[in-house]
């Protein structure tokens, strides 16, 4: 049987079409053209790339070299990132980080079998970015051997840090490192049958600044007696998680089962030593020795079953997860310091555990009755309770003790119905609805008053939120598409005020594509309103964005988009002013961001061997349109405070070049150089956090 | 050459319906397309050589070639050519195959669905740039060239790490459309893919922030982190909302009409907060624990 089919002559319609001598033009023609496309593509998928690494052309054949029964194509880059930075080096760290050393900036792997039936396996593809000492590093992988396994392994790393300036007057710092990773076997990935095991981890490591409050006056909170206090954290978190599951088809339906074990555990510790006078020196309260352990270890283990059916009319998807989040933890603290009355201890101790059953459902039902109409609906159901008891105990000088158990109840459960319908009702044009209803009611029973009678108090809230949707398509001509949409929404108790309770969502969108350009444009538009007795909020957001992308010649290429995005919002806020005032202030606070973004790049083949690529990113927030950060003259403590913050006017600006010499076919010289400039027009808080900074690399990209 | 040829009849399907070719058939005119088709995931249905010929092969795809190949060519004579098909038979096409791929169970609900924007408008099934998944362009640049606000905010100085390529868009999303979410309310946000089966995205990677606690911040769990954060990008520290932390807070805590869990407002601020004092404008240099706490219901600690 083999023999006959290999001879072709068995299927007549495949012996009279086949032509060896066309067929060789024009696999050919393909060779000669091959390069180019890929080149193109490459090109083309680089072209909006805002950051100058890695270098996105690469070395060697896009078609790989065959290597016995495999195709082989590769290509790694390796070279020197510097970075020299003025200004803010914790601003930079915190948007940038890009440092100095010696990096592999990526690597491009792929082996693929030629028939399909490779030994071991039939595809490896593996890529790698930063590895080495960037902040920013992944590896991916995937090997496959069709029929009977597939792998994917997913490895990033991710330096952070961040000042928290304006959250804490940069007394809170992070400097840690996360790693993740994922791994992923399906066996029997064809089969009617297939198992799926995966592995996950997350970490996250290193150094933290925090704060602590004390007044060592035996209350559990301090008031106005209170100093806040820098400890040191060592920060130690991590998660695993593995799964366990199985894909079934079985007469039509599909049925997928999951379940996983979730474990995570902070063993992060506090700690400070040394004489603080801390942030309200004025109490007389000083700090002189902290300690605290706070070990935390829980499971989520979940359940997950999925049904699908789809068939030529009909379509039926039912979902059930089940999460059993559970957590315990204790909590052992000892602060040493002084107080005017002289020197204090104060130990507090933590225990207890706290629970998150969650159980949702969903169940979509797809018909499509004509081959113009599609009308799904969903319903889902959401149950999710959190319930936990704290057992706190705090000791002052072994005089005075304070004791109590206090505990919340938060639970959730969520009903909502989705009905969507898609009508076409010419071939260049569409028409879309829908309707959703969702009730959601919120039970919270909370005790953590002062001092501690064990209350229980209970409060129960319902809010029910209906929203019609309703859009449009038309394509007056085949590269061409306007979609325009709208959605209005109200709601009759939402949760805080700044939920949507009245709401209209508007957006429009424009898109010309032929095969050397690109036009698209967009504008969305949301306006949400929740006014009501004593808080008057209210935000409207307005988005217009406008992108084209041009490819006239095979040698150039040019992309530009540019963004306005407008929010205003208007907030009725209580606060008080003055030490123990008597009675709290009503005011509007009102914030305005106007942020205009803009990025053009071009690119530049020169003589099919020199890559050139200039582009720039600019982001400036002009604010209200104010020059000063408060009113000119103004002496109004309030004022003061309030008016610098109600918008933040700045400028972030990154243009960057680079080149790439293609000195042999699988060897490439690249440089490049990126800067940064961040400049705050008022700072915050009287922190000026700007900066600028010109990073920069050199490498060589090569094939094997 | 003769070698490609040997494995290409190797790999029509033994038993062809009469309108049926084969993919050896195709390859004589449409060698471009199949010179590196072994390298494309849908070649396994020619590699294992026992799919039934309406679902392997070119024609598994685009249908019977028989009437394109006594034509000697043209569009108009392929069942399914892609360029010149509805929106909805593109989708159809694909998902009969892929329908039941638990990732895809809400497809026919997605937003991008209901917009028009089917399969073939982020994969290029035969020139495919991307190593995985057939993407028409690198992800990243895929989903900007539609979302340009987006990419915007990827390009703001605090932003999740995307262009830097740490980060993909589908970390957070599923293109292909999402269950309902556990959070918020009216199918919103969209196409924001979940942690845990049905938790919100966000807790894939800040698993600290999962719990549970025995004192939850409410709104952490009932309106999702995006009441305080913007996830792709801000011109704010730590992606808020607002550039200090006091506005944000504010914002909610004005014990105002009946929102927040007790039904009577959100509690305001004691009047141990001077406002005046910048002590008291950092919020969370005292409330350090504000996504929830085991230990204090102010969370102190």
């Amino acid at each position: 049987m083999r023999n006959i089919f290999l001879s072709g002559a068995a299927n007549p319609v495949v012996g009279r079409a086949i032509l060896p001598a066309a067929a060789f033009q024009a696999a050919h023609r393909v060779k000669a053209g091959g390069s180019i496309l890929g080149l193109l593509l490459v090109a083309h998928a680089a072209l909006a790339q805002q950051v100058v690494t890695p270098t996105p052309d690469q070395a060697g054949s896009p078609r790989g070299t065959n290597t016995g029964d495999y195709n082989v194509t590769d290509s790694f880059e390796t070279g020197y990132r510097f970075a020299v930075v003025n200004g803010s080096v914790g601003t930079y760290r915190s948007d940038v980080n890009y440092g100095t050393g010696i990096r592999l900036l990526s690597g491009n792997l792929s082996v693929n079998s030629r028939d399909g039936h490779g030994r071991w396996f039939d595809q490896i593809v593996l890529t790698t970015i930063g590895l080495g000492n960037d902040p920013y590093q992944s590896v991916t992988l995937r090997v496959e051997k069709n029929k009977l396994y597939r792998y994917d392994m997913l490895w990033r790393l991710d330096d952070y840090f961040n000042p928290g300036l304006p959250v804490a007057g940069g007394q809170h710092l992070m400097d840690t490192t996360r790693h993740m990773q994922d791994h992923n076997l399906t066996l029997l990935p064809q089969s009617k049958i297939q198992f799926h095991l995966g592995y996950s981890r997350n970490t996250q490591d290193g150094p933290a600044l925090s704060t602590v409050q004390l007044c060592f006056d035996g209350n559990i909170y301090c008031g106005t007696a209170g100093n806040e206090f820098p400890v040191f954290e060592n920060v130690r978190r991590e998660q695993n998680e593995f799964r366990l599951g199985a894909d079934v088809d079985l007469a039509g339906f599909k049925l997928t089962l999951l379940h996983s074990w979730v474990f995570f555990k902070d063993d992060s510790g506090y700690q400070e030593s040394g004489l603080e006078s801390g942030d309200n020196p004025s109490t007389g309260v000083t700090l002189s020795q902290f300690q605290r352990a706070e070990p935390y270890h829980g499971a989520s283990p979940y359940w997950l079953a999925n049904l699908n059916k789809s068939g030529k009319s009909l379509a039926v998807n039912g979902r059930v997860t089940y999460v059993d989040g559970k957590g315990n933890f204790i909590l052992d603290e000892n602060a040493f310091g002084g107080t005017p009355l002289g020197a204090q201890n104060q130990q507090v101790q933590v225990g207890g555990d706290a629970s998150r059953p969650s159980l949702t459902g969903d169940l979509s039902i797809s018909v499509f009755p004509t081959a113009r109409l599609t009308l799904v609906n969903n319903t889902s159901i959401d149950s999710t309770r959190i319930d936990g008891t704290s057992d706190y105990a705090q000791f002052n000088l072994a005089t005075q003790t304070a004791d109590f158990i206090s505990f919340r109840y938060l639970g959730m459960r969520t009903i909502a119905n989705a009905t969507d319908l898609h009508y076409r009702l010419k071939d260049w044009l569409s028409f879309y609805g829908g309707y959703r209803y969702s009730e959601r009611r919120i039970e919270d029973i909370e005790d953590y008053a002062i001092p501690s009678p064990l209350t229980g108090a209970m409060y129960e809230q319902e809010n029910h939120l209906q929203a019609g949707l309703l859009g449009i398509r038309i394509k007056p001509l085949k590269a061409m598409t306007i979609n325009l949409e709208s959605e209005i929404g109200r709601a009759n108790q939402p949760f805080t005020p700044v939920s949507d309770r009245n709401y209209i969502a508007l957006g429009g969108r424009f898109e010309y594509r032929v095969k050397k350009l690109t036009l698209g444009a967009l504008y969305k538009e949301n306006y949400n309103n929740n006014s009501v007795t004593l808080s008057s909020y209210s935000s409207h957001a307005r988005t217009y964005s406008a992108n084209a992308a041009w490819t006239p010649r095979d040698w150039f290429t040019l992309d530009a988009s540019y963004s306005k995005l407008h929010l205003d919002s208007l907030s009725g806020i209580v606060f008080f002013a003055g030490p123990e005032a008597a009675s709290p202030l009503t005011s509007n606070q009102i914030y305005i961001s106007n942020i205009h973004a803009a990025n053009l790049v071009t690119r530049f083949v020169v003589a099919k061997r020199v890559d050139l690529y200039v582009g720039y990113t600019i982001t400036d927030d002009t604010g209200d349109g104010r020059n000063t950060a408060a009113p000119a003259g103004a002496t109004d403590p309030t004022t003061l405070i309030f008016a610098p913050v109600q918008t933040f006017p700045l400028s972030y600006q990154a243009p960057l070049a680079r080149v790439s010499i293609r000195l042999r076919e699988k060897l490439r010289w690249n440089a490049g150089w990126q800067y940064y400039n961040y400049h705050e027009q008022f700072g915050l808080e009287s922190f000026y956090q700007g900066y600028h900074a010109n990073t920069g690399y050199t490498s060589v990209t090569w094939a094997f | 050459m003769s070698r490609w040829l040997l494995l290409v009849c190797a790999c029509v399907p033994l038993i062809a319906a009469d309108d049926y070719v084969g993919s050896a058939a195709c390859k004589t005119c449409h060698a471009d397309v199949w010179f590196n088709f072994y390298k494309n995931p849908h070649y396994k249905s020619i590699a294992s050589g026992d799919q039934p010929p309406d679902r392997t092969g070119c024609e598994g795809c685009h249908g019977p070639g028989k009437a394109h190949v006594e034509a000697h060519g043209g569009k108009t004579t392929i069942p399914r050519a892609f360029s010149l098909m509805q929106p909805k038979a593109v989708l159809d096409t694909c998902l009969t195959c892929h329908a039941s791929n638990f990732s895809k169970s809400n497809i026919r609900r997605s937003q991008h669905s209901l917009a028009d924007v089917v399969c073939t408008n982020c994969h290029s099934i035969h020139k495919s740039p991307a190593p995985q998944f057939l993407l028409a362009r690198k992800q990243t640049e895929l989903c900007y060239g539609c979302h340009a606000d987006v990419r915007a905010q990827f390009s703001m100085p605090f932003k999740h790490r995307v262009n830097e390529g740490f980060m993909a868009c589908t970390d957070c999303h599923n293109p292909h459309g999402t269950f309902a979410p556990t959070w918020g309310m009216a199918d919103r946000p969209r196409l924001v893919d979940r942690a845990e089966g049905n938790e919100q995205a966000c807790l894939k990677c800040h698993a600290d922030k999962r719990g549970p606690f025995a004192y939850e911040h409410p709104p952490v769990r009932v309106e999702g982190c995006g009441v305080c954060h913007m996830p792709h990008g801000s011109t704010n520290a730590k992606l808020l909302v607002r550039p200090v932390v006091f506005t944000l807070c504010l914002r909610c805590h004005n014990g105002a009409d009946s929102f927040g869990t007790r039904n009577n407002g959100i509690p305001a601020l004691s009047n141990t907060h001077n406002m005046l004092d910048p002590r008291y404008q950092r919020c969370t240099l005292c409330h350090v624990r504000i996504h929830g706490s085991n230990s204090d219901g102010y969370f102190f600690r």
